[in-house]
């Protein structure tokens, strides 16, 4: 458990040393900036309150959900992966005393603490955000629920970056690894389009999950079967993304 | 260890596969709300056009302003699928308050149309059509070819919100519909449009400002509401939405308006729908052939000479250069033939040139039956082809030719002294 600590350590302090988290930070907050001027022109150009207080958050969160996060899950997970492969940096990783699974873990571990926090600052900001130019009343119950969303869309996305973390590791060029994920997810969407009977079963549907947990009847048996398949997709991808990791020759 | 942690991943791994495809399974067949009520309408609609001898559409509009009706309409519709007939009576409550009733009523031969009902000036318009209309009383609206794409369109844009469908089933097999969506749950864009045709609609610009304040700012949809049945039957009997809009008005004071509409699928088989009786009303007949406009009653009146003025503009004038005439030499019910020709004032020979001069024998086509087609030489020998039409009404014919030389003018009028 020392060596995983240390290792996933390790991991995130490699990730917060690089750009790419300070780039989507900032591109994150370009998205609140943007979209607030979008309802405030709104606002003010067609009388139209566009979003509420405690509904800005969700604005934005189904906004980023869709587009900027799941890209930069990407980035991420390639940079943990790919970027070691192809500058020879996997070799030193693996000379420390820490097994390949806990490094796999940590890596995996360190992936999954990045999309948390780039959650958490959305919505800190977005929040702030909707507070300051939403004035409208806000009940404590729509906040919670609020948050709530916001942190369980990290389930989805996750299970996303463990599918890029099992490309990286099928794959050797970083920069193939990117277009293919694009690809599949933008093919992944338009597939969901024309079977629509079989959209609840694909990740970029589950990215939304988290309207499911802002409804007013609450639908526990969706929730609980959107949780079961994204639990399915992880461990196949997991297992299978540590199989090729542990069998690749560095 | 790290071998037993070896054998663990392909354990992992089927679990995971086990766990995806068991429930990727139950979710497939786990019908949601969303699509049991998709299905009722689908059935329902099918049943309408294909299977009901005859049934009831009952159908009503309720604007509400502080939890009074401001306007409301309620429209039913009885359907003779077997008959081809369909009788219609609506009520409507504008928000001057004041009442209107209308009714329609259909058949193969007839058309009667129901004018100021209630108020004691009652009028019909009573067509009857020569030859008995093919008609189908209630068109399905999914067997339209777009039918699938709007489907899937509506099915992309509703997403996630499809499990907001709540289903409870009943003891005698039928269920009931429910849905919610409050104002976070409504995606931003469908709210920010429907909010921008609220404060269009509620712009003081029409009879409701008498009622209701003007929105000016913060309109938005603040909940959608919904609820339906599905009988034992599988068909979707009864369908309400409500929508709450807020807004405020220039005085910062915020106002709720509610939208209701209702719509009730009612005696299948049960309908009765009948002629209604005119005599001692105040009625006027009218004889229409079918499909191919007013039938003329007696078209050798328009046999005789037509024309129009050829104009150009000169020195920021417009100048009369001469007239196209036309000259019908027969009519019948199929059947046009006449000359067309054209002449120039002195000074113009320039133009008279291009004089365009023809016989012309029209014939109705099958496909567009409001028009009697031709064919004619062009000064250039070639085959042109175009229409007549003649309007009764305005005492006009319309002559296109299918030319694209220079400016034509296709309405002529009948020379009369």
């Amino acid at each position: 458990m020392a060596a995983y600590k240390a290792a996933l350590i390790n991991e995130i302090e490699k990730l917060y040393k690089k750009k790419k988290a300070l780039v989507a930070l900032i591109i994150s907050l370009v998205v609140i900036v943007l979209g607030q001027l979008a309802v405030v022109g709104v606002r003010s150009g067609f009388g139209v309150r566009g979003a509420g207080s405690v509904e800005f958050p969700v604005l934005v969160l189904s906004v980023v959900v869709n587009t900027i996060l799941p890209l930069f899950t990407a980035l991420v997970a390639i940079d943990c992966f790919s970027g070691e492969f192809s500058h020879n940096l996997m070799r030193v990783t693996l000379t420390r005393p820490v097994s390949r699974l806990k490094v796999f873990m940590a890596k995996v571990t360190a992936i999954a603490v990045f999309i948390l926090a780039n959650l958490l600052i959305l919505m800190v900001f977005s929040m702030l955000a909707g507070f300051l130019f939403n004035a409208n009343s806000a009940t404590f119950a729509a906040v919670e629920r609020t948050m709530l969303a916001y942190v369980i869309s990290l389930f989805p996305l996750f299970t996303l970056a463990l599918g890029i973390v099992l490309l990286t590791n099928i794959f050797k060029s970083g920069t193939s690894v990117f277009f293919i994920a694009v690809i599949a997810f933008l093919a992944i969407k338009a597939f969901g389009i024309f079977f629509s009977q079989y959209t609840s079963l694909l990740i970029t549907t589950q990215l939304d999950w988290y309207n499911l947990w802002l409804a007013n009847s609450f639908p526990l048996a969706k929730i609980g079967r959107d949780f079961c398949l994204m639990l399915g997709y992880a461990l196949m991808f997991f297992t299978a993304g540590f199989y090729l990791f542990d069998k690749k020759e560095f | 260890m790290r071998i037993s942690k070896k054998a663990a991943l392909p354990v992992v791994f089927t679990v995971g596969i086990l766990l995806f495809a068991s429930t990727a399974l139950a979710d497939i067949v786990s019908k949601s709300g969303y699509d049991t009520l998709k299905d009722g309408l689908k059935q329902s609609a099918a049943s309408c056009s294909e299977k009901f001898n005859n049934f009831t559409l009952d159908y009503s509009f309720v604007i509400k302003y502080n939890g009074e009706i401001i306007s409301s309409q309620n429209d039913v519709k009885k359907f003779d699928r077997l008959n081809g007939a369909t009788e219609d009576s609506s009520r409507s409550l504008s928000p001057d308050g004041k009442v209107s009733d209308s009714y329609y009523y259909t058949d193969k031969n007839t058309w009667i149309n129901g004018t100021d009902i209630g108020t004691g000036n009652e009028a019909y318009y009573y067509t009857e059509y020569t030859q008995e209309r093919q008609m189908d009383v209630f068109d399905n609206p999914f067997k339209q070819d777009e039918a699938e794409d709007v489907e899937k369109i509506v099915d992309a844009v509703v997403g996630s919100l499809k499990d907001h469908v709540v289903v409870q089933e009943n003891a005698d097999g039928s269920k009931a519909l429910s849905g919610s969506l409050s104002e976070v749950q409504i995606p931003a864009l469908v709210n920010a449009v429907a909010s921008l045709q609220v404060k269009q609609a509620f712009s003081g610009q029409n009879s409701y400002s008498a009622r209701i304040p003007v929105l000016t700012q913060d309109i938005y949809v603040k909940q959608i509401e919904g609820s339906a049945t599905v009988n034992s039957d599988g068909l979707l009997d009864y369908i309400l939405a409500t929508v709450i809009l807020s807004g405020k008005d220039a005085q910062e004071q915020a106002h709720e308006i509610t939208m209701e509409t209702l719509v009730k699928l009612t005696d299948i088989n049960e309908t009765v729908v009948q002629k209604p009786d005119l005599s001692g009303k105040k009625v006027k007949r009218t004889t229409e052939r079918n499909s191919a406009g007013p039938q003329i009653s007696n078209p050798e009146k328009f046999i005789g000479t037509f024309k129009n003025d050829i104009i150009i503009e000169q020195d920021g004038k417009f100048v009369k250069i001469g007239e196209r005439i036309l000259q019908i030499a027969h009519v019948e019910s199929a059947n046009i033939a006449g000359k067309y020709s054209e002449e120039y004032k002195e000074g113009f020979e320039t133009y008279a040139q291009n004089a365009l001069t023809f016989t012309f024998d029209a014939t109705t086509s099958n496909q567009a039956k409001s028009d009697a087609m031709f064919e004619f030489r062009d000064n250039d020998g070639l085959n042109r082809s175009g229409s007549i039409y003649l309007d009764e009404a305005n005492a006009k014919v319309y002559f296109n030719l299918n030319m694209s030389n220079g400016p034509y003018d296709s309405v002529f009028s009948p020379v009369l002294e």
